[in-house]
């Protein structure tokens, strides 16, 4: 299958903002140092250039099939739909298989994506953070492939958590710099890969999800959503229409908005995102930045909602590293401000016990991440409760890395 | 007329420079850091109080470890006010006060409230790192700012383009430009005297008037010497912040580490007068 092409449905300002006009808040910006101005510049620039060259876009398609391997599938799974309740009851569940990419998870598009952009402009070194090390292995792989130099900014703790990706990023080539500043997670480690940006003007930063400051929100969504493009031409095929629900989950938001975006304007389709509720919305101790009710703030470059503490930015805290961020991509918050897309949660044991289940019944080792929206979906889809609907459920990620992890969950839960 | 034009006006008119110092406020804690910021007092002409902010994205590895101190002792926007009022009121300085921070504490404070405090303090020049020129919290800046005769202070580097010095130097308010001396994090290199030059050449070509500090990698007393041969005022800073942290693991408390900092700032400012 070719990849359909892309069509802008919900432009930014030219500052990168998303302006929700009942409500004037806006989502988006440059809220950066004046010393990261000309490097953004330099990016926002070659990316408007990259995506009108039909040169450079012809061939990072055919790189995307063929490296990437793009065309997962989508496919009914009959395991889900008896035990979310049987067709009768709430219709069908269907699964887009983006584990199956070339480094198992949703990642590699953007990634590789934003590498090649980055050869086409000439840097010869990227710069990149990672939290679950599913986009540190997603970059490092592209960079290998394209030449490129790599630093990955890793929070300390998420480090110690996932040695298979961390390693093999590390057979890759890429130099891993461990982050040991406040939370040691996911929101510093980005934090140390801007501040490197600002000291490394012949190098590219890349982001991992739909975040920081503009273009990048623009950029990753923009690449990223080859895969939403597939999927929705995927779905048509072989259903004959569109679903009526989508469902992913959400930290920064990349893969929630990369398999949506092409739905934004689609009326029957409703979207949703999972939220990690970590030990209970109640504790405090939880990754939710909508579900804990974040508020507007500005971090990492952007305007966007966030887990505050204070002045300050709050910890935020989940066993899925993946989804340990205190703030939301822009676009996905301005998405959720205007009621676009509807919010859910489930928590760290509801992830696991739901792994254990897709291990168990349905046969496949999941990424943790992928867990908390299979989890919300079920749920959600049984309490809407109608047959002759049509549900997607975004898996998007294989959860080798979470192995380790579950043999000790298992082990205790004899 | 602005505290900080008059000062640079003056400093001109005498052929003199003017020497800033900048510390984080609160760090490693209110009592201490009160005592610090009270002896700069003797020797900065301006102080630039930084107000900490978790996820800062320009600080270099030393300000962010001043960060975390001043955060993990409950160091915020109000303490900071406090703080500068206290010393104001304590010593009767002439020394004029800049806060340094990011645009998150002071959204969260709330814009409006952030200028009246401000304007109550007696602050007499406000610096934000990540406000962008065309961000719409920026207007609201630089008008409220204005009104009260609050210095508005932006950045620019060797790297910034001419577009971005000229429109750096229409939002700059009743205070002066700062210049980094190179492209990177503060404190991490050496000053750059060969940047200087260029970038305050570069500045004159669009005006004459407005008064230009430099900043980044200005250790020594020498350094300064030389930098303020090109630049109107001279801004150290991680190095300060680097004694605060050396007298911290000595144990230093109160007096004696504000003694021990300010021994050191005081030599610094000396390069000025050589």
């Amino acid at each position: 299958m070719k990849i359909p092409p892309f069509k802008e449905i919900n432009p930014p300002t030219k500052d990168g903002f998303w302006i929700n006009k009942k409500t004037k808040e806006r989502f988006g910006g440059q809220y950066i140092s004046p010393l990261l101005v000309p490097n953004l510049k330099r990016v926002e620039k070659g990316f408007f250039k990259a995506i009108k060259d039909k040169k450079f876009m012809r061939e990072l398609n055919e790189e995307l099939l063929s490296f990437i391997g793009v065309n997962t599938p989508v496919h009914f799974s009959p395991e889900l739909t008896k035990l979310a309740g049987g067709e009768k009851k709430i219709g069908k569940i269907y699964l887009k298989r983006t584990d199956l990419h070339t480094n198992h998870s949703h990642k590699p598009v953007s990634a590789y994506s934003c590498c090649k952009l980055a050869k086409y402009l000439g840097f010869k070194k990227i710069l990149t953070e990672t939290g679950a090390f599913q986009n540190g292995r997603a970059v490092a792989s592209a960079c290998a492939a394209l030449g490129l130099d790599l630093d990955i900014y890793v929070g300390a703790n998420d480090a110690k958590k996932l040695a298979i990706n961390k390693d093999i990023s590390a057979l890759h080539g890429a130099n891993i710099i461990e982050v040991h500043d406040s939370t040691k997670s996911l929101l510093p480690a980005m934090a140390a890969a801007l501040r490197a940006f600002q000291s490394e003007p012949d190098s590219m930063y890349v982001v991992g999800s739909v975040a920081g400051p503009h273009p990048y929100p623009l950029m990753v969504r923009t690449f990223g959503s080859v895969i939403g493009r597939i999927t929705k031409k995927q779905f048509k095929n072989l259903v004959g229409k569109d679903p009526s629900t989508i469902f992913s989950v959400c930290g920064g938001g990349s893969n929630m908005l990369c398999i949506s975006y092409p739905y934004l304007k689609t009326k029957n389709t409703k979207i949703y995102a999972v939220e990690s509720a970590g030990k209970g919305l109640k504790t405090g101790k939880h990754g939710a930045t909508i579900g804990g009710g974040g508020k507007i703030g500005i971090l990492l470059g952007m305007q966007s909602k966030v887990l505050l503490d204070g002045e300050n930015i709050a910890e935020s805290f989940t066993e899925a590293s993946g989804l340990d961020f205190s703030s939301i991509g822009t676009e996905v918050a301005f998405l959720q401000s205007v009621g676009r897309i509807k919010f859910l949660t489930a928590t760290d044991l509801e992830a696991k016990k739901t792994f254990m289940m897709m291990a168990r019944k349905v046969g496949l080792i999941c990424a943790i991440e992928a867990c908390y929206v299979i989890h919300a979906a079920i749920k959600e889809i049984r309490k809407i409760g109608k047959p002759k609907q049509n549900h997607l459920i975004h898996l998007c990620g294989a959860g080798e890395p979470n192995v380790a992890q579950m043999m000790e969950h298992m082990k205790k839960n004899k | 007329m602005s505290k900080l034009n008059n000062l640079f006006k003056e400093a001109k008119k005498n052929k003199k420079k003017i020497f800033i110092g900048f510390v984080t406020s609160g760090d490693p804690n209110y009592k201490s850091s009160k005592e610090i910021i009270k002896e700069m007092t003797k020797s900065c002409q301006i102080i630039e109080a930084g107000i900490s902010f978790n996820t800062s994205t320009s600080d270099s590895p030393i300000i962010m470890e001043a960060n975390d101190r001043a955060i993990n002792s409950g160091m915020n926007m109000n303490k900071t006010f406090k703080l500068i009022r206290e010393v104001k009121r304590e010593t009767k300085t002439n020394t004029c006060f800049v806060i340094m921070t990011y645009l998150n504490p002071v959204k969260i404070f709330g814009l409006k409230k952030f200028i009246n405090q401000c304007n109550f303090v007696g602050i007499d020049g406000v610096i934000i790192v990540d406000s962008n020129l065309n961000s719409p919290e920026e207007k609201i800046l630089i008008n409220g700012l204005s009104k009260k005769k609050i210095g508005y202070i932006k950045i620019i580097s060797p790297t910034n383009d001419d577009e971005f010095i000229k429109l750096s130097i229409k939002n700059c308010r009743d205070s002066w430009l700062y210049i980094t001396s190179y492209f990177g994090l503060t404190g991490s290199k050496n000053v750059n005297i060969d940047n200087v030059k260029k970038m305050v050449k570069r500045v004159r070509n669009y005006s004459k008037e407005i008064p230009v500090a430099v900043g980044f990698g200005v250790k020594t007393p020498s350094q300064v010497k030389q930098v303020s041969k090109y630049a109107d005022g001279v801004i150290c800073g991680s190095s300060i912040v680097n004694k605060v942290a050396e007298g911290h693991k000595k144990r230093l408390k109160g007096k004696k580490l504000a003694t021990f900092v300010s021994s050191y700032v005081k030599k610094l400012s000396r390069g000025i007068k050589k």
